[in-house]
């Protein structure tokens, strides 16, 4: 009898520990989210796994707080009271721009743009802001009013074209400044600073202790760690051609940054054809072949910066970039729809 | 005697416990297959949930945002979708319909986030880019 009792009981645990493990499989962290619209021209979501609304709030908050930070020192077009950033280095005072003492950063980010600039044999290029300036420009207007829309004319274009040399943009580390010595440049930094910037968010969650959070801030993805079940965050990658049809890819990430640039993010249309924001340096206009080029890596800065440069290669050099770095796997979905991808890129497929 | 009374109560054991097993399996059943049918949109307005509508029933819900800004939510045949809406741009409007779990819908200007979400997640990508 007493045996009976035993297998009753033993039963009884069996029939709870089953029900709860189906009705709870995270056993006491939950998921939440939180978004912003104010940072980068773009909305940012975090997913993240906490013990209860305030304890990821608090964090949450902090995050997104830090993120505004970054929005503001690296804003090229807004200018903050108190502070410089890099609208105010873009600044001209009596035709010249001043030497500024700028944030640690900024210079941070501006050193990895250099960085990012050699390793890419300039085709992601932060000293091109004149050139870019003219079709952000022309890009406003004709988004405003779609009947008049234009192109900048190549003139105008070949002429910014001759003020983008990254060697003119001098920085002081010692002092922290920042001068530009060719009146007529202007720095964009449109192609790294969100994903730099997410980095630095994502870094600073994991000098937290965070795992089980996942970043987006306008397509600039990054992991800081597994979900607490242990499985990997899964990122459906959108069919760029096609955004009704099957995803591209389901993509497993734990860490690693996912940045996709594409032609259909952010374009204007003049007589009829798009015209999109990624430009080629030496054509000075859209770069073409591509729809879209995601980049997974391990930093997000990176990534951002890849996507852009892959975006002006062929597929041919691009894998001969990717391969000449650590950890990087790039998926290219050319005009005709076809996707190609490099050898890490399988890895990270969810089977 | 004391030994077949052994051997009587172990079978009868086998035959409780695999009873009580049996309940186990298809009470998880139950309660996994009623998790799976949850498939919902969640709206929030700046960051704060506004509200959670399944897609398995069809309506048309008016989101109020600020002053006077409004997206019009429909939801039909298992899909969400933004009708028509206040903000300049009307990108949300131009939106495919969501329906598969991570998608969402964004409006900029209202600071509207429709996203679509699943009780059971199993095989569901988190986010959808």
């Amino acid at each position: 009898m007493k045996r009976r009792i035993l297998c009753a009981a033993l039963a009884l645990c069996l029939l709870c520990a089953g029900l709860s493990a189906c009705g709870k499989p995270e056993e006491k962290l939950e998921k939440f989210s939180a978004y912003s619209f104010d940072y980068f021209d773009t909305a940012t979501t975090i997913v993240g796994y906490a013990e209860n609304q305030e304890a990821f709030d608090a964090l949450a908050n902090q995050a997104i707080a830090r993120l505004g930070e970054y929005h503001r020192l690296y804003n090229i077009y807004l200018r903050y009271e108190g502070m410089e950033n890099l609208c105010t280095v873009n600044e001209l005072v009596d035709g010249a721009h001043r030497t500024v003492t700028v944030d640690r950063r900024i210079i941070d980010l501006l050193l990895y743009a250099r960085e990012m600039h050699d390793k890419t044999g300039g085709m992601v290029n932060v000293a091109m802001g004149s050139v870019l300036k003219l079709w952000h420009d022309y890009r406003t207007i004709g988004i405003d009013d779609m009947q008049n829309a234009s192109l900048p004319p190549m003139d105008k274009l070949k002429e910014a074209a001759q003020h983008v040399d990254i060697t003119k943009m001098v920085i002081d580390e010692e002092k922290s400044t920042v001068t530009l010595t060719d009146p007529q440049m202007r720095l964009d930094v449109g192609a790294i600073a969100k994903g730099y910037a997410t980095e630095q968010v994502a870094k600073w969650l994991e000098a937290q202790g965070v795992r089980g959070w996942l970043l987006n801030v306008g397509g600039n993805v990054r992991a800081v760690g597994k979900k607490p079940d242990d499985t990997p965050w899964t990122v459906g990658l959108e069919n760029p051609e096609d955004p009704t049809a099957d995803y591209l890819a389901y993509l497993s990430l734990t860490k690693e940054a996912l940045v996709t640039s594409g032609s259909y993010q952010r374009f204007y249309i003049v007589d009829g054809k798009s015209y999109h924001h990624i430009i080629h340096p030496d054509t000075l206009m859209p770069a073409e072949g591509y729809l879209s080029v995601s980049v997974i890596c391990p930093d997000s800065g990176m990534g951002d910066a890849l996507s852009t440069a892959l975006f002006c290669m062929s597929i041919e050099d691009g894998k001969a970039l990717v391969n000449s770095l650590k950890d990087v796997a790039v998926s290219w979905v050319t005009d005709d729809g076809k996707q190609t991808v490099s050898d890490g890129w399988k890895e990270y497929v969810k089977k | 005697m004391e030994h077949i009374d052994k051997t009587r109560l172990r079978r009868n054991d086998v035959i409780f416990i695999a009873a009580l097993l049996a309940v186990v399996a298809i009470a998880g059943a139950c309660l996994y297959f009623l998790r799976g049918e949850g498939n919902t949109v969640t709206v929030t307005v700046d960051g704060e949930v506004y509200a959670t509508y399944s897609l398995a029933v069809d309506r048309v819900e008016d989101i109020h945002t600020g002053k006077d800004g409004l997206n019009r939510l429909v939801i039909k045949d298992g899909k969400a979708w933004v009708e028509t809406a206040s903000c300049p741009d009307g990108i949300c409007a131009a939106h495919k319909p969501i329906h598969r779990e991570g998608e969402s819908i964004v409006c900029l200007p209202n600071k509207v986030v429709i996203t679509v979400s699943t009780a059971d997640s199993g095989n569901q990508p988190d986010i959808v880019v």
